[in-house]
This record gives structure tokens, C-alpha cells and sequence, in this order.
């Protein structure tokens, strides 16, 4: 695959039935979960790391020549053991014939980090907490003539990147959405179409900031949704806010994981509780209630389109798990015999 | 080839690390499973479909779930006939899709009477399960698809499909013709139990199954379709015929569901064992493969009629004969 084409695929667009009889209103939805590395992110990272990290590529020489590599956030009070975006850069470092070290905390999962070195990447685990990582590995990048910082959240070529998928629904859809659903917040402006963010209660760090009207840290992240797990929004997301009309909606863990179930007998996807969160604004009546409110038209203007984030970490076991510590139904054993 | 109106996407192809590193040489996905209509069938359904004034057929699967969701597309009616012994569920889904469902007769051969029947008496479109040329078309541009994606340098080593009744086997050859890859070899998957193809092949002609005993139903046709036993006998051509327990089947589509996080059915579950159970390394310690093997091409079919309570209900059920343990899914059999 040539170095010029994007990394990520345009990821198929289809509407769902049960979904679409579930929320009364069409729903469509955007499979990111067939992304290669399993998520979104390598949207956002593969633009990134083909702009800056190609061997010989001018931006790159530029880029380090004037010293812009991305902040990392500021605050995180717990790692995002995920890995969603450590999996796309190795991945797009492969694609791009580059080596790739990866940085990551000490709680991080050892099938994760298997994955990560299966990708063909250099896994360096270092310090406790994801912040320890992120110092780490701008040493790394000072220390070594050459290596390019890849920053995990924030950099203005993730967020151009993320604006790919807006670009397809434009191309794959006849009509303009009537909403679109989206787990946190990213670039997925289309006019005037209204966003629904969701999150869920413990990682609710934008819902946070919306409603104290500034930047909030969560003291803590409580959610079982961990790669929604960022304590305090960037500047970036939280202008967006202001610029576009964007619902932002909390619903609880055990919604969330709840939603996740269904998809897999409706959708025969697994995805991740971060994923869940987007679904459950159709499973959990958010939708509904938000007509209900005067918020979002009824009937919409077009159909509704939910973003299916994907993500990787998760099995069947785990989300037996998850079931089990969340008091779910059906979480006290195993499905089928043992 | 031209294709005035389809309603089927260019799917994604995926590189599995995973199976990758099962095989020891890269494995790509077709990931049919994310058509509309959740399999393949669309493909050549919509492009059979294209002069339709009506649609009957007598699939009360993946077949009558595509043509239902391509009727809707197109404005036009669809009936699907279906045996009393049809799950609530299936009915319900097709009624979801807009489709009449008519229940007719106890087993398949009653519906699919039926259904011919309309199509005489209505001047309806019958759409055949696998058995017709403009089927094996509208499949075949999958393999186009997959050419492009994979861009002029890459040839596969091999195509891994799962087979029925053949109409993906006739599309995948028709779609290798068209990219001119036809001295690559095709790997046809069957369980043991729904296993017309091979049972052919043996015999040298075609062969009608008493029973269908394997659990993969969507691979319960009793015999294989006549084109697809003759492509089998073409000396230009490198057809391989493999069977897999519905326990490899299984196995297969529980550690597809852990890694990849598709859930499939068990006949697309047949295809993925060729990875997870070592058919492809079998096949290579025999030479019918080469040692050093260009990258794989699985077609992942797809396939609606499964969801957790079957996928636990199949565990119960071939649990009794499994030689492996319970989470032993997670781990790869070959390390």
C-alpha cells in the first residue's frame, strides 16, 4: 500500500432496523469498528504520523525544525489503559515502513502490550500513570535525532484527520443527518446538524465543563468506560462546543454495557463501553427524551447517525465481567456451560 | 462490469494481525458481514434484481434478508415463503426489512414450491439461494474490490471461502477471472455433515446429501449447484476441497468474536477455521500450498441468524465432544 493513501478505510455506512425501530426514527451508522487496529483513531493518528513521520517527508523536517511537537493534555487522573491510539500508531508505522516505540504505563494490560509488539512496535513500559508515559516519551524524542513525538490526544492533524468521516457521510449519504451521535466529542461538524456527545457518569468530563460553562478536572475517573478516560477536555473540544449546537449527554456504566450486549445480538459487533456510551443514546431512550424536550426536532429533519467508535479491548470474558461488577443481569455466571 | 444500481458497499479489507501470525503470512479480511444486509448475498441479489417488477424467495435467511432489504431499496414488493418451522425471530426480521412473509408448507422444499409458484402465476422475480448466473456475478465484484484495495502489487496465495449451495464459490471464480488471477487457488470450506461440495468431488459427480447434520444450516444445501462441481473439474483452476467438525467451526467463530469482534455464523465459521484450526498449515506440510505462501484472502461472509444465546445454546451443545476447555478459545492453537 503506497504511502499517499490514507491509512484508515472509508468504513461502511449502513442503517440498522433494530436500532432504527428502537429510536422511531432512522438510524444509520458510521463502522468505524472496521478500521484496521479495530477503532477511529487511526483517523486521526494515521494522518498524523504519515504527515510528520514519513522518512523524507518535507512537513516532517519542518515540523521538528521549529519545535511544535504536540502538548500533551495536562491532567489525567488515571491512565486510559486502552491503547486504541498506541494500536494505530504501530500500526501506521508499520504501514509507513517506520519504526515505532510505544510508551506506556506500568498497569497497562499484557495483552495490549502483545498486540502492540504483534504490530511491530518497540513497547517501553514506563511509570505508573499515563502522564509518567507521555514525559518518557518526549525524553525519548529529545534524546534521539530523528523520532517524532506522537501525542495520544490533542494535535491539530488528529482533529483533520477525525474530519475524514464527516467527509464520507457527505459523500455516502443523499441527506443531510438529522443528528449525529458521537461517544466524547471530535470534529464532526456538518453545518448546523446537531451533535449528541454522550459519556458516561465517571468519565463525564465534558458534560462537566458544560455545565460549570469552563474547563473542569474530574477529580477522578470512575467509569468502566476507560478510553473515554480523559479527566479534564482540551481547550479544542470544549471551543467546539461553543461554536456548534452539541447535546452532551451522560448515561450510566451499566447503560453503557448494557448497549454494548444488544449490539452484538443486533449488530453481531463487539465494542468497547466507551462505544456503548453512543449506542445507549438509542438503547437508553436519550434520543427520544431529547425530542421529548424540545431539543433535537421530531420528527428529524434526516436520519440519525451514530458513530460506532469501536475500540479493542474487550472480549466476550470481559464483558462477562464487566456484567458481573456492574450488577447486570445475566453477569453472575458464564454464558453456556462451563 | 457495470453495475447500473447495486446496493452493496466496497467493504473494508482488513489485515489481521492475528491470524497473521497463526499462518505466518498476512491474512486479509473481506468483511462482507458489514454489508446492509449483514452477508454477501446482497451482492448478487441486488444485481439479479435489477429489471424487477416484484421479488419472491424462499430463503428464510441470508438470501431472503438481502432480497427483502434490495426490494425496499427499489420501491418494489418482496414475498418471502418460508416453512412453518421457521423461527419467530426469522419472520419478524423480515417483516422488519418490509418484506410479506408467507408461511407455506412444514419443510424448505414446500416454501421454495411455493415461491416458484408465485413467480409463474405473478410475474414475480424469483431469486434463487445460490443457483444463477447474475448471483455469481454481483459476487464476483467482491474480488474486484479486493484487488484494488490490495493495489497491483499484491497477489493473494490463496482465496478462503466458505461453501453451501456454490454461489460464492461461482461469484469468487468469475471474480478471479476478471482480475486475471485464476492460477490462484481456492480454498472451499464445508463442515462435516454439510458437506455437498466435497462429497462431489470425491465422487466425481454430483451428489445429493441424505441429511443435513451439521449445525452450520446456512451451508445445509443437499447438493452443490451444477456450475460450481464443474468449476471443481477445470484443470486451469486449483479448487481444494476441506472439511472442518462443527467444533472447529464453533471454536472458530467464538476466537473471531474475541479478536476480531465480529460474531459470525457457523458457516461463515467454517472459512475462519481454515486459519484457527491449521488447514492452511495442513495443506502446506502436504504441498497443495506452497511452503513460502503469498498473503491469504478470507472472504468473511457474514451472516445474520446467530446472536449470543445460539452462540451459547451451539456451546452446549457440541461442549459434550470438545476437546479443549472452555477459555482455551483465547488461546491460538498454533503459537
Amino acid at each position: 500500500m503506497q504511502n499517499q493513501q490514507p491509512l484508515h478505510v472509508a468504513s461502511p455506512l449502513r442503517q440498522s432496523l433494530p436500532l432504527t425501530k428502537e429510536a422511531g426514527t432512522a438510524v444509520y451508522l458510521k463502522l468505524d469498528s472496521s478500521q484496521p487496529t479495530g477503532s477511529f483513531k487511526i483517523r486521526g493518528i494515521g494522518h498524523l504520523c504519515q504527515t510528520v513521520g514519513a522518512p523524507g517527508s518535507p512537513v516532517c523536517v519542518r515540523r521538528r525544525a521549529q519545535g511544535i511537537e504536540p502538548e500533551p493534555e495536562p491532567c489525567l487522573s488515571r491512565p486510559s489503559t486502552g491503547g486504541n491510539a498506541g494500536m494505530a500508531a504501530a500500526y501506521s508505522a508499520r504501514q509507513l515502513g517506520v519504526p515505532a516505540t510505544i510508551v506506556v504505563p506500568s498497569v497497562t494490560p499484557d495483552l495490549t502490550v502483545e498486540r502492540l509488539r504483534d504490530q511491530g512496535a518497540t513497547v517501553v513500559v514506563h511509570g505508573k500513570a499515563l502522564n509518567d508515559s507521555i514525559v518518557h516519551g518526549q525524553q525519548l524524542v529529545e534524546n534521539n535525532p530523528g523520532w517524532v513525538f506522537i501525542s495520544p490526544f490533542d494535535d491539530p492533524l488528529i482533529w483533520e484527520g477525525h474530519s475524514s468521516l464527516v467527509k464520507e457521510l457527505q459523500q455516502e449519504l443523499r441527506e443531510k443527518p438529522g443528528a449525529i451521535v458521537l461517544s466524547g466529542l471530535r470534529r464532526a461538524a456538518w453545518g448546523d446538524v446537531p451533535v449528541v456527545a454522550m459519556e458516561t457518569r465517571g468519565a463525564h468530563s465534558l458534560n462537566a465543563a458544560v455545565k460549570a460553562g469552563e474547563l473542569v478536572t474530574l477529580p477522578e475517573i470512575t467509569s468502566v468506560a476507560t478510553t473515554l478516560g480523559l479527566a479534564r477536555v482540551s481547550e479544542r473540544t470544549f471551543a467546539l462546543v461553543q461554536e456548534h449546537p452539541v447535546f452532551s449527554e451522560v448515561v450510566t456504566d451499566q447503560d453503557a454495557v448494557a448497549a454494548v450486549e444488544r449490539f452484538i445480538d443486533d449488530e453481531k459487533i463487539l465494542v468497547e463501553p466507551a462505544c456503548g456510551a453512543a449506542l445507549a443514546a438509542v438503547y437508553s431512550g436519550v434520543l427520544r427524551r431529547l425530542q421529548e424536550e424540545g431539543k433535537l426536532a421530531e420528527p428529524l429533519g434526516g436520519p440519525v447517525v451514530v458513530v460506532v467508535c469501536g475500540g479493542n479491548n474487550i472480549s466476550v470474558q470481559q464483558l462477562q465481567k464487566l456484567k458481573q461488577q456492574l450488577g447486570l443481569p445475566g453477569g453472575g455466571h458464564q454464558a453456556g456451560p462451563a | 462490469m457495470i453495475m447500473a444500481n447495486h446496493f452493496h458497499i466496497n467493504t473494508p479489507l482488513l489485515e489481521s494481525v492475528n491470524m497473521s501470525k497463526r499462518v505466518g503470512t498476512t491474512v486479509y479480511l473481506k468483511m462482507e458481514n458489514s454489508q446492509p444486509s449483514g452477508s454477501f448475498k446482497i451482492r448478487g441479489i441486488g444485481h439479479l434484481c435489477q429489471q424487477s417488477k416484484g421479488i419472491v424467495c424462499s430463503s428464510g435467511g441470508n438470501a431472503g434478508m438481502a432480497a427483502a432489504l434490495v426490494a425496499r431499496k427499489m420501491g418494489l414488493p418482496a414475498t418471502i415463503v418460508i416453512p412453518s418451522s421457521s423461527p419467530e425471530l426469522v419472520v419478524q426480521r423480515l417483516q422488519d426489512q418490509g418484506a410479506t412473509v408467507k408461511i407455506s408448507g412444514k419443510v424448505w422444499d414446500d416454501a421454495n414450491a411455493e415461491a416458484l409458484r408465485l413467480a409463474e402465476t405473478e410475474g414475480l422475480t424469483y431469486v434463487p439461494p445460490f443457483d444463477h448466473p447474475l448471483l455469481w456475478q454481483g459476487h464476483a465484484s467482491m474480488i474486484a474490490e479486493a484487488a484494488a484495495s490490495l493495489g497491483p502489487d499484491v497477489k493473494p496465495g490463496a482465496v478462503v471461502i466458505s461453501v453451501g449451495g456454490g454461489g460464492l464459490l461461482c461469484g469468487v471464480v468469475q471474480g478471479l477471472q476478471d482480475v486475471g488471477w485464476t492460477d490462484v487457488p481456492i480454498i472451499a470450506m464445508e463442515t462435516d455433515g454439510a458437506n455437498c461440495f466435497n462429497t462431489a468431488v470425491k465422487a466425481g459427480r454430483l451428489v445429493t446429501l441424505d441429511d443435513i447434520t451439521s449445525e452450520a444450516k446456512c451451508l445445509g444445501a443437499k447438493t452443490v449447484c451444477q456450475k460450481a462441481f464443474e468449476q471443481s473439474q477445470r484443470k486451469d483452476l486449483n479448487i481444494i476441497s476441506e472439511l472442518v467438525s462443527d467444533q472447529q467451526a464453533l471454536h472458530a467463530v467464538q476466537t473471531f468474536l474475541d479478536e476480531e469482534r465480529v460474531l459470525v455464523e457457523m458457516a461463515c465459521g467454517a472459512a475462519l477455521a481454515a486459519v484457527y484450526s491449521g488447514i492452511i498449515r495442513k495443506l502446506q506440510d502436504e504441498s497443495r500450498l506452497p511452503a513460502l505462501l503469498r498473503p491469504l484472502l478470507v472472504i468473511v461472509c457474514g451472516g445474520s441468524s446467530i446472536n449470543m444465546e445460539q452462540l451459547a445454546n451451539l456451546k452446549h451443545k457440541l461442549n459434550s465432544m470438545l476437546t479443549f476447555n472452555e477459555h482455551s478459545f483465547i488461546k491460538p492453537i498454533y503459537t
